[in-house]
């Protein structure tokens, strides 16, 4: 999971994916805004079906926690 | 620490006025500023108000780390009747400082969205700004609402009007304008061009201090000449025009069967980065049927010039209105005023194209007031 969320930040953010951690955030990549951030909150959605509440993209600090918010919702069958 | 937004409630205002201090450390546009009381000053919610605001803050505990307010209004739409639906206004993110929280203004609108589909914004200061760029990401339809202008007193526009003195040049060529009197002919000439290929007969043109069964009549027989507009009934502009308002005045305009329109006018606060030391008068909101909005214009633009501004200017959506204000001697000009409507919205607008240059947007609609009209 975590590569496959490098990979979406890579292509929305145009980094090289080696340049993208788990610590990566809005602190440390310039590119990074508030418009981004919904970007990749849309990206995810598309790519993993699946609907973001206004909670859960709070918890998307860094790279590492949205890969393990997405791998976390996708283990849970939608209620 | 997770973040939770909920209802701005008394307990939060310490923790909002903290939040508006490192805002006005961070940033200098003095306007990026969140409400103080947890009860709005402004529409406050009584329980049987048509129309009302409400706040909601994004809590870090113990820190405010967003906010946003949402006004709550009936809007009718042709062809699919009356629906409650919000504006969008006021949303601040602790991300305009500091990156850390860039996450914020996401959860704001989709919180927003998540309370009410039926959601538009309104102004934004243009295309380039984040909340559109926002917005646009999240399906909303966005169109500008056009922008008019009247120069009252020529000389006085082109030494002050700051927004169009943008580099060396133009300074000098304004100054030069100004000086040698030769803009003060132009514009004139223009402007009473323009209001002479229509001069409406026979109206009359009073203040009032309330709105009252004469209004709700102008309501019923006007509404069905707009695609889209806020409930403007008697009771509904009591509200929004109460009695004691300092800084707005009611103009209505008769014929001889009687009442045909209204505008609400006021003089904007000052703004020295755009207009210097003008005084800005602004047709804020009005309502006739289309034959009638030429009187209305010219009843709004005397009591403005009465009332001694140096320029007026108006944003409005529909295009009749547009023609009203360009016949009295209006100028179109750059628009930065966005009506951006959510995707549920704009299902009640279809079809979109045929019905945005009728729909009834004005400086009053959103979070235009008090003054910031």
């Amino acid at each position: 999971m975590y590569e496959q969320v490098r990979s979406i930040v890579s292509d929305l953010l145009r980094i090289p994916a080696d340049q993208i951690s788990a610590a990566s955030s809005p602190e440390n990549i310039e590119a990074w805004d508030s418009v981004q951030h919904l970007n990749l909150v849309l990206a995810l959605e598309e790519k993993f079906s699946l609907q973001l509440s206004p909670e859960e993209i709070d918890e998307m600090k860094t790279v590492g926690d949205i890969a393990h918010l997405v791998e976390g919702k996708l283990q849970v069958p939608p209620s | 620490m997770s973040t939770v937004i909920q209802p701005y409630r008394q307990e939060h205002e310490p923790a909002v006025a903290e939040f508006n201090r490192r805002l006005r450390q961070g940033t200098a546009d003095p306007n990026l500023v969140f409400p103080g009381r947890a009860i709005p000053r402004w529409l406050p919610y009584t329980g049987k108000s048509p129309v009302w605001n409400e706040f909601f803050v994004a809590v870090e505990e113990p820190f405010v780390r967003g906010a946003y307010g949402l006004k709550q209004e009936q809007i009718l739409f042709r062809d699919k009747g009356m629906h409650q639906v919000a504006c969008y206004h006021h949303s601040l993110s602790e991300g305009i400082i500091d990156k850390t929280y860039a996450r914020v203004g996401a959860s704001l609108v989709r919180d927003a969205l998540a309370r009410q589909p039926l959601l538009y914004v309104l102004g934004m200061g243009g295309f380039e700004n984040p909340l559109p760029k926002m917005l646009k990401a999240l399906g909303f339809s966005l169109t500008l609402v056009p922008f008019y202008f009247r120069i009252v007193h020529p000389r006085k526009f082109l030494f002050e009007m700051n927004a169009l003195r943008s580099s060396r040049w133009r300074v000098l060529l304004m100054n030069l304008a100004a000086a040698s009197g030769t803009g003060w002919l132009a514009i004139k000439t223009v402007q009473a061009a323009a209001r002479l290929r229509s001069r409406p007969q026979d109206f009359v043109v009073e203040e009032v201090n309330e709105f009252s069964s004469w209004a709700d009549d102008l309501w019923s027989a006007a509404k069905g000449t707009v695609s889209m507009a806020a409930v403007r009934d008697a009771n509904t502009l009591q509200i929004l025009y109460p009695k004691n308002d300092r800084f707005l005045t009611c103009v209505r305009v008769s014929r001889k069967s009687g009442p045909v329109g209204w505008a609400v006018v006021g003089e904007r606060r000052k703004d020295v980065q755009k207009f210097g030391q003008m005084r800005v008068g602004s047709i804020v909101d009005c309502w006739a049927s289309p034959e009638d909005m030429l009187p209305v214009v010219r009843g709004a633009t005397q009591t403005l010039v009465k009332s001694g501004v140096d320029l007026i200017v108006s944003n409005q959506s529909h295009s009749a209105w547009g023609r009203a204000l360009e016949d009295s001697g209006f100028l179109k000009g750059p628009s930065t005023f966005i009506f951006a409507a959510s995707k549920k919205l704009t299902e009640l607008l279809q079809p979109l194209e045929q019905n945005k240059t009728s729909l009834h947007v004005t400086r009053a609609d959103g979070d235009g007031l008090p003054r910031n009209f």
